[in-house]
């Protein structure tokens, strides 16, 4: 190997490329940026002022802090529904008024002004609410006229209140607890910010509520037709906002223990920015409680860090109109290209020499040449079948195969000319097994391996396995189920294809190359599923061996078969029987003789082989040319080998011309014949083995005779 | 967008090729064209004594209702012929030799890729050479290689051989006028009219590789195009060390390269869009190989053309020749002469 392969090999082997895309894939990725201006402007700050970090300055912001949190919090989940509320200013300071004059004015007890307090707060937000979900106006607009008549309001009440407030003796320890003690080291209202926060953020993620909330700013047509009822939950996310800019307003007044003219100037402004540069959309649906947080961080901070560096008030502003201004460019931009990128960038290749192989050409004299015997085969529900990936006969010789939309169509015998649909499973059915009591057992793409009982009911067994310490896509979930045998103690083994495409995309795995298939075993008497191998190249066909002591799989794109050992000596190893084949094998399976049968999807092409090992070219290619273009390994001619437990090739079966079996995913020896399924095909084929025993059946040589 | 040149440093140039439209609008008009001969692989066509004569591998023959009379046998593979207007057959062979009414005639040093032969009207003989590096039958070496050493000779009635231009990207068809010669370069998929010793581009951009030019009767012409351009060769060309090492390690039926006929074996390279899927090999996907005759106005803009899909048969037109209202069609790698109203 020259030095320069050798070194792509490192660099696209060592370096985990992948790790971009799976992070791109992350919806928490949209925090990346907000957190890393949360960290400038903190760390900035932190160093600028001298003092910044000491507790006792720390307390007096995190009191602010927590005040704003809340109206932050309230503010975003009405963005998060898709609206905007200016008003939560003139609500704040209402609120603030409401305690203060329960408190002050009527001496009534500090509970009674939380109430009245978050009472206006609810009220207003009411108002807002019932205009803007219900009358369907527009939120800025009627926003703005709640801000504007609250903040009139909230002066007239100032300035004929205001001095009674000064002069009243009202005290309760309760009142001077909220304001200026503290629990645990941390203020009331930093507590109070931390358990909205909690309880919202579960609510948006995790109920339904939250979700409705979701589902209406991310498309209020679309909430509509799934049921939601739009104009309510609209109505309550202005509810929710008056009210945490109310109990806000509570904790101001506790705090300054009294209503001036500047209480919540400017509020909704400071409150917005934050919103919008914690990364929540303005155009609703796509966002988070703690993207609020994060924002409300921030903007405090930035402002206050700059009052106390000794810029004025219009530098503030300025900063604050910069500030949002780069967030909403940020936010458009990123929504818009982010899925660019990552198609862009998910196909990540690896470097990959494939062992030189033997030609599978015919006339060449090696035991892989292929010929043309497969054109022979007669058809089966040609023109009415898409998609059968694999093939299966029951005890009563009726044929069974998977459809791309996702349904388990039976043929009946003898002549397999009339057919029906024997269950919708969803998905893309593949893999197919008989247990011992007539279930049919299927390997359904993109879902999981799932049950067939012979009164057609449909049950799921598997959907995931443990997941592995070092992934970050989510690799518990089955991807790519694709092929499972029964073993007699009734465990279920399954192969993964691959943690990084969805099922149909299969095929781009090979573009990439990258190891991520998986043996997995399903275990009926406890339920769960453990994964037994990892790291290879597309796991693909499982066949137990016919003394039942291993399990026979193939890896498809590396062109290999292996052993897994189950019993003996070599228990829970894996060694490799067949490898360097001229195809890329697909299923396996028992054949009459004691030997097994194996699919070739598609054939090996040297400049395929290649590219294999110029993963730069693989990853230029998939950027720069439309999927289309892409190079792939040549699946439009495949095969059936048949091969002995000593990993010998003893026969091979193709169609050159690609007609009738272009790709063979799939064959099934019965009664003499074999049937033969392609992922890509209209039809099934039957073709009638020279020689095999015509009373043979899979379901006899696993479970015996009935 | 206004970064793209910047950004273009980092993730490479897009890779376009011109859409098959307007004039080049995509049609099935050579697979339902009547088969005229289903000569195997023919190649140059031309007109002598009332016939239409084709080369065939080694061998000129003379095609008449059905009817194959051998006029010419050769030690290699015929790579050009042309018809002298005094009736002698020009022709030039893949050993690099050159014979006109059987004798062989003397070539200028370099000269031994002979990709096509074109009488003008004053009878000068106009002779394209494809590549100094290469013999005609190794085009798609020279292709992969980049290679731009081509070049266009005559030879007045009377005088020797003249070069008239150098430093092509493998001429491969010439159309000779009164005053100078119209030339398909492959290469750089365009047309150049090579007149008093100027070199003037008269058709650029062409979705596919130009091969032998023939006069129309209205005016105008017949261009081959023998094969055509897509994006993942484009690639290819631009992928020096995928490209060196598949020239290296590689059989070169088997490059990511264009091809007279395709998918005739499993060891051919496959792109996504060609899996046949349902039983179904789409007209649309990428293919190395493709049939293409481009019927050019007076003015050498196209205004024309008849199609051999991707998942057709009639292929790798390398030659067309228009007689009497009738357009004979050489599809080397659909294996058949076609014959349509011109």
């Amino acid at each position: 190997m020259h030095f320069r392969e050798r070194l792509q090999a490192w660099r696209y082997n060592l370096i985990p490329d992948h790790v971009i895309g799976e992070l791109l894939q992350k919806r928490w990725i949209d925090n990346a940026i907000p957190f890393l201006a949360l960290v400038i402007v903190v760390a900035g700050f932190g160093s600028a002022i001298p003092g910044f970090f000491n507790p006792a300055s720390l307390q007096d912001s995190t009191r602010q802090l927590g005040e704003f949190t809340l109206v932050v919090i309230g503010l975003t989940v009405v963005m998060l529904g898709g609206g905007i509320d200016l008003s939560v200013g003139s609500i704040f300071a209402l609120g603030c008024f409401a305690a203060v004059a329960c408190f002050f004015l009527f001496h009534l007890p500090t509970g009674v002004a939380f109430l009245a307090a978050l009472g206006v707060g609810v009220l207003f937000g009411a108002a807002n609410g019932y205009l803007v979900g219900y009358l369907r106006l527009r939120a800025f607009i009627t926003t703005l006229v709640t801000f504007i008549i609250g903040r009139a309001i909230y002066d007239i009440l100032v300035v004929s209140f205001g001095a009674r407030v000064q002069l009243s003796d009202a005290q309760s320890d309760l009142w001077d607890f909220i304001g200026d003690g503290t629990l645990l080291g941390m203020s009331v209202s930093v507590l109070a910010a931390l358990a909205l926060a909690v309880v919202t953020h579960v609510v948006l993620t995790r109920a339904r509520p939250g979700w409705h909330v979701l589902a209406v700013g991310g498309s209020r047509r679309s909430a509509h037709n799934a049921g939601i009822r739009v104009r309510r939950t609209v109505f309550l996310t202005y509810v929710f906002s008056g009210a945490c800019a109310g109990a806000a307003g509570f904790l101001i007044a506790t705090r300054l223990s009294g209503a001036g003219p500047g209480t919540g100037q400017g509020l909704e402004i400071l409150a917005l920015t934050a919103a919008v540069v914690g990364g929540n959309s303005l155009g609703g649906g796509r966002g988070s409680v703690v993207k609020g947080i994060m924002g409300a961080v921030i903007v405090l901070v930035m402002t206050n860090g700059l009052i106390r560096l000794g810029y004025g008030t219009g530098t503030n502003q300025m900063v604050l109109g910069l500030l949002l201004a780069a967030a909403v460019t940020i936010d458009i931009r990123w929504l818009k290209n982010r899925h660019k990128v990552l198609n862009e960038v998910y196909v990540a290749p690896v470097y990959l020499r494939m062992g030189e192989t033997q030609s599978a050409a015919p006339g060449s004299g090696t035991p892989y040449a292929l010929n043309n015997r497969l054109a022979e085969a007669e058809a089966i529900g040609l023109g009415d079948l898409e998609g059968p990936e694999d093939v299966i006969l029951d005890r009563d010789d009726h044929l069974y195969c998977g459809t791309r939309h996702g349904e388990i169509v039976r043929f009946f015998a003898p002549d397999y000319t009339r057919s029906e649909v024997f269950a919708h499973v969803g998905g893309f059915p593949l893999g197919l097994a008989f247990d011992r009591a007539g279930n049919l057992l299927s390997c359904v793409g993109a879902m999981g391996l799932y049950r067939i009982s012979p009164d057609r009911r449909v049950t799921r067994l598997s959907a995931e396995t443990r997941r592995s310490w070092t992934s970050i896509q989510d690799d518990a979930r089955l991807r790519d189920p694709n092929d499972l045998d029964i073993a007699p103690d009734g465990k279920v083994y399954f192969t993964d294809s691959t943690k990084r495409y969805d099922a149909h995309d299969w095929a781009l795995d090979s573009i990439e190359n990258r190891a991520t298939g998986r043996l997995l075993v399903y275990d009926p008497a406890t339920g769960r599923t453990r994964t037994l191998l990892d790291g290879y190249r597309y796991t693909n066909g499982v066949t137990l061996a016919h003394d039942n002591r291993s399990v026979l799989f193939c890896e498809s794109w590396a062109c290999r078969i292996h052993r897994y050992w189950l019993d003996g000596p070599k228990a829970g190893t894996a060694e490799c029987l067949i490898r360097d084949m001229p195809g890329y094998p697909d299923n396996i399976n028992r054949a009459s003789d004691g030997t097994y049968w194996m699919a070739w999807l598609g054939m090996r092409t040297p400049s395929f082989d290649l590219s294999l090992r110029h993963p730069g070219m693989r990853r230029r290619m998939a950027r720069r040319l439309p999927q289309d273009e892409w190079l792939f390994p040549n699946i439009n001619t495949g095969g059936v080998v048949k091969f002995n437990d000593r990993g010998e090739i003893l026969q091979t079966f193709g169609d050159l011309t690609g007609t009738a079996h272009p790709m063979v995913t799939s064959m099934r020896e019965h009664k003499g014949y074999l049937y033969i399924g392609g992922i890509l095909n209209n039809r099934i084929g039957r073709y009638r083995i020279e020689g095999a025993d015509p009373t043979w059946t899979a379901n006899d040589a696993y479970w015996g005779r009935p | 967008m206004r970064l793209d040149p910047l950004l273009d440093l980092f993730r490479g140039r897009a890779i376009t090729i011109p859409p098959l439209d307007g004039a080049l609008r995509p049609n099935t008009a050579l697979d339902a064209a009547p088969v005229f001969d289903g000569l195997a692989a023919p190649d140059n066509l031309s007109w002598l004594d009332g016939r239409l004569v084709c080369s065939s591998g080694a061998t000129v023959l003379a095609l008449q209702a059905g009817q194959r009379l051998p006029l010419a046998e050769f030690p290699a593979e015929v790579t050009a012929l042309s018809v002298s207007p005094a009736g002698a057959l020009v022709v030039a062979t893949d050993d690099g030799r050159l014979s006109e009414g059987g004798q062989a005639v003397p070539l200028p040093g370099g000269v031994a890729c002979i990709t096509a032969l074109a009488h003008g009207p004053d009878g000068t003989l106009w002779l394209a050479n494809g590549s100094r590096h290469h013999p005609a039958s190794g085009w798609v070496a020279d292709l992969m290689e980049r290679g731009a050493s081509g070049a266009v000779w005559r030879r007045r009635p009377g005088a020797g051989w003249e070069q008239v231009a150098g430093g092509l990207a493998w001429p491969n068809g010439l159309l000779p006028g009164t005053a100078g010669c119209i030339v398909s370069e492959a290469w750089r998929h365009r047309l150049i009219r090579l007149e008093s010793g100027r070199l003037d581009p008269v058709l650029l951009h062409l979705p596919g590789y130009p091969a032998r030019l023939c006069p129309a009767a209205e005016g105008g012409a017949w261009l081959a195009v023998f094969a055509p351009r897509t994006r993942l060769i484009e690639f290819v060309l631009q992928e020096t060390r995928y490209r060196h090492d598949m020239m290296a390690e590689v059989p070169r039926d088997y490059w990511i390269a264009p091809a007279l006929a395709s998918g005739r074996s499993f060891l051919e390279p496959l792109q996504c869009g060609g899996i046949r899927t349902m039983g179904v090999h789409k007209a649309w996907s990428p293919s190395r190989s493709y049939g293409l005759v481009v019927r050019l106005g007076p003015d050498m803009a196209p205004v024309a053309s008849l199609h051999s899909r991707a998942n057709g048969q009639r292929h790798g037109v390398t030659s067309v020749h228009e007689t009497d209202g009738r357009l004979y069609i050489a599809a080397k790698g659909g294996d058949a002469v076609l014959e349509v109203t011109a």
